[in-house]
């Protein structure tokens, strides 16, 4: 049986890589998220390693192995499916709501957690708009899954998920265009020779260069 | 009285305020001309307002240099009225930064512009709409002026006050403004504090030097909690919401009427845009602008030199005579070549290019160049922007570098002004190519210069992208429909960028003028001829009095080639093959393609780039020439 802390050590993996699209994620990266010293990250990883749950590769980072990923998932599932319970049927705020999944999800039994997820009709997405990892297997790449804006084939549309990037000036520079999370945006062309994409955002059309549009997530529609 | 225009891109702003104003303005379709704001004073019915056009942006978080000076612009004149002008085919856009400009507490006036276009669209309840945002909205069409009067008797009527308006936040954002008002922290600025805590949160950095530095750790910290809360930068839900209000407001508003079949103006927009159509079309315009240019600005050129000695006549020996011996002349000669040089030869071929870059502005084709080309341009380290310029430069130099100004940052124009000067050749080059090599030497020695030339601007691309290390920002811009340009706003505008010209270039040439015949009255050039020697004849392979023609290159670059029968004393036309061999006239004509920019072209450096760059820009030109034309006798010594 794994300790709390070491779960929410996969959790937090699990978490970067969904975040960043990268699967090697950097000690110093779980360091800032979990607020921990980095090396006392670098303790528990390599524990972590020796037990099989991560791949640790010195000076670039860790990943999980498939043994980590499953653990990272049934957590990251429990917590998504507590916060839809207590945000949607008790009304906590969202916050709360994140703070009582963040105590409940090491402790509460798969089964509890599984007639909940029926109760509430098989919810798709967090309360935040995150997906719900599946109960088992591995994450399918799922129609609800978010990907780069770049990977939608031409003609495609999505509901923008969120933005990806630790560069705030590119990021503001997207949002103040009217690239938030929520509205919609169609890739009409990719122009030749490395051009950028037409993307069809709302009512306004915009030619965006690819490493711009490869910050913003999408969920296919 | 002062009001402010502010909106989006692309919405007509600058069409509004030149509607507003009565007097010509630069305005453009494309996203980055309106860089400069614009002023004009205007009395409307006994009232005189002064009326101020910022920058295009989309919304005032202060990242972008147009942003943060909108911020600023709108904080120094504390205006009497905003005036926000809407697009009403893009209503949500508009509404997010009308939204911000109500939050920051100034009175407003809302200009629904586009409101034609609108209206095939959908219908927009503008009653509603002014209740919802308890501010007046005003329906206008700035091409035809609807609607403006309106706009102004509203504004002199005095009787718009702030909107209530509150756009709500999510409900952590809300606490924190809570707190923040709750403390009574004050900006001391005459903003609203939820305003002005707002643009706190997004890190505006205009309104983070207005508070105290416990409230901006206090908000530091917020900003870290909220990330870790939601995973998500405060400034993006900040946006979210904004644009949820914004879209809800939208949505309330408009009632959409069937879709219509698509114009012809919507399929030119559409054929213009799609790479498959689009590559091929702006083909033919790159062509057809160099075609104008040449073509045009030739039988201008023609035209303005006979009109100017007919009116000229006699003057000048008359000035001569006047001001008397050798000096008289050099003088009477200088002013009058340095006048020619302005009317008959910048004057011609910078008009045709202002009218053709003004309705490529205007129209809204500007953003469909950059969107196809960008790939390519990339490569050079430059934006798909800089493929006018280049264009241009094949017309005239001096043209081109001015329009290196529809680049964003200063980094890409120098390179692009650089590539220009050393490898772009003008039209007086590409006659020194053809009349020297291409008829006396062979069409495949005047193929090998233009390769030459080829290889420099991928080259200088390269290496100019190296040296000036810094990224080129990331292209994203929007790519409005075309639109019908107003031939008013193309000529005011056209107008004041000859005068701007003239009033810079004139003084040089004049200068460089006056220099040139007093050298050659006092038989300078002839004593320079000897001590340049080596280089000319070291260095170059060419006859020691080349270097007047060099000489003369500098200053009127299309007289070179003349120049070059008269040292030789051979009568214009004649087989310069009887004086110079193959090898020699490819190497001069090589010099002089990649050689220093003309007077013109220097001053025109000088203008955009300040003196030291521009200096630079030329010697470097000067000696790359000199470097390639000796390479080339190397190598035909050698072989």
């Amino acid at each position: 049986m794994l300790s709390e802390n070491a779960e929410d050590y996969l959790a937090c993996i699990w978490d970067l890589g969904q975040r960043t699209g990268s699967d090697v994620i950097k000690t110093t990266a779980i360091a800032a998220k979990l607020k921990l010293s980095p090396a006392s990250v670098t303790e528990m990883t390599q524990k972590l390693a020796v037990d099989g749950y991560l791949n640790y590769e010195r000076y670039k980072g860790v990943s999980l192995t498939h043994k980590g990923k499953k653990v990272a998932e049934r957590i990251k599932r429990k917590h998504r499916l507590l916060e839809r319970f207590f945000c949607d049927v008790i009304g906590l705020r969202r916050d709360q709501s994140h703070d009582e999944a963040m105590k409940l999800e090491h402790t509460v039994s798969d089964e509890s957690v599984e007639k909940l997820n029926q109760i509430m009709n098989y919810p798709k997405v967090c309360p935040d708009g995150d997906p719900i990892p599946p109960g088992d297997g591995p994450l399918d790449p799922d129609p609800d899954l978010s990907i780069h804006l770049t990977d939608l084939e031409e003609g495609e549309k999505g509901i923008i998920t969120h933005l990806t990037c630790d560069e705030t000036t590119k990021i503001k520079r997207l949002i103040s265009m009217g690239f938030v999370p929520g509205r919609s945006v169609a890739l009409e062309e990719r122009v030749p020779m490395g051009g950028p994409l037409l993307v069809q955002l709302e009512e306004l059309k915009v030619a965006l260069a690819r490493d711009c549009a490869s910050l913003v997530m999408v969920r296919k529609c | 009285m002062k009001i402010l225009l502010a909106g989006n891109l692309n919405v007509g702003k600058s069409q509004l305020f030149s509607r507003i104003t009565g007097i010509g303005v630069i305005s453009a379709n494309y996203p980055g001309t309106t860089v400069t704001f614009e002023e004009a004073s205007v009395t409307f019915h006994g009232e005189k307002i002064s009326v101020y056009d910022l920058p295009g942006i989309y919304s005032l978080a202060g990242e972008t240099e147009d942003e943060l000076v909108t911020t600023k612009l709108l904080a120094e004149k504390s205006p009497d009225y905003v005036i926000a002008v809407l697009d009403a085919t893009r209503l949500e856009q508009g509404l997010v930064l009308l939204l911000q400009l109500i939050e920051l507490g100034y009175r407003v006036i809302v200009a629904l512009n586009f409101m034609d276009q609108a209206r095939k669209r959908y219908n927009i309840d503008i009653d509603r709409l002014e209740k919802t945002l308890m501010v007046p909205v005003v329906p206008t069409v700035a091409t035809t002026g609807e609607g403006v009067d309106r706009l102004m008797e509203l504004v002199i009527s005095n009787t718009v006050h702030r909107s209530p308006y509150v756009t709500r936040y999510d409900s952590h954002i809300e606490a924190f403004l809570e707190d923040i008002a709750g403390g009574s922290v004050s900006t001391g600025s005459g903003y609203p504090i939820r305003g002005a805590s707002i643009k706190l949160l997004e890190g505006n950095h205009f309104f983070t030097g207005q508070f105290s530095p416990s409230v901006l750790e206090f908000a530091d910290q917020y900003r870290k909690e909220f990330r870790e809360q939601h995973f998500e930068d405060v400034e993006v839900h900040i946006a979210r919401d904004r644009y949820g209000e914004a879209g809800k407001i939208a949505s309330e508003v408009i009632t959409w009427l069937p879709k219509r079949d698509m114009t012809l103006k919507d399929r030119i927009s559409e054929v213009t845009l799609r790479p498959r159509t689009g590559i091929p079309i702006l083909l033919a315009v790159l062509v057809g602008i160099f075609l104008c240019v040449v073509v045009v600005g030739g039988l201008l050129e023609t035209l303005m030199a006979d009109v100017y000695a007919a009116v000229v006549g006699d003057f000048f020996s008359q000035l001569a005579s006047w001001i008397g011996g050798t000096p008289g002349q050099a003088i009477a000669q200088g002013i009058d070549l340095s006048i020619q040089a302005i009317i008959a030869i910048v004057i011609p071929y910078i008009l045709v290019f202002y009218l053709i870059l003004g309705l490529l502005e205007d129209s809204g084709y500007l953003p469909r160049v950059v969107m196809l080309l960008d790939g390519l341009m990339l490569r050079l380290g430059l934006h798909g922007r800089a493929i006018i310029p280049m264009v241009v430069g094949t017309g005239c130099n001096v043209p081109a570098i001015l329009a290196t100004r529809t680049l964003e940052s200063k980094r890409e124009r120098l390179i692009l002004a650089t590539i220009i000067v050393m490898a772009v050749p003008c039209s007086a080059q590409t006659v020194i190519i053809i009349g020297t090599v291409g008829q006396h030497a062979g069409i495949l020695y005047a193929a090998a210069i233009y390769l030459i030339l080829l290889g420099l601007i991928l080259l200088l691309g390269r290496i100019l992208h190296l040296v000036l290390k810094q990224e080129p920002p990331s292209l994203v811009i929007e790519i409005p429909d075309l639109s019908m340009p107003s031939l008013r706003n193309i000529l005011s505008k056209t107008w004041l960028r000859i005068k701007d010209f003239f009033v810079i270039a004139f003084p040089l040439l004049l200068i460089g003028s006056l220099v040139l015949e007093f050298l050659m009255l006092y038989n300078v050039l002839d004593s320079l001829v000897e001590p340049l020697a080596p280089l000319t004849v070291g260095l170059l392979g060419l006859p020691s009095v080349i270097i007047v023609a060099l000489i003369f290159g500098v200053l009127r670059k299309e007289m070179a080639l003349q120049i070059l029968f008269v040292i030789f004393a051979l009568s214009v036309g004649a087989d310069l093959g009887t004086v110079l061999t193959e090898q020699q006239l490819f190497v001069f004509a090589l010099v002089m393609a990649t050689y220093m920019p003309c007077i013109g072209v220097l001053a025109a450096l000088m203008k955009e780039f300040g003196i030291k760059d521009a200096a630079l820009v030329s010697v470097t030109s000067i000696l790359l020439a000199f470097l390639l034309g000796g390479l080339a006798n190397l190598v035909f010594i050698l072989t």
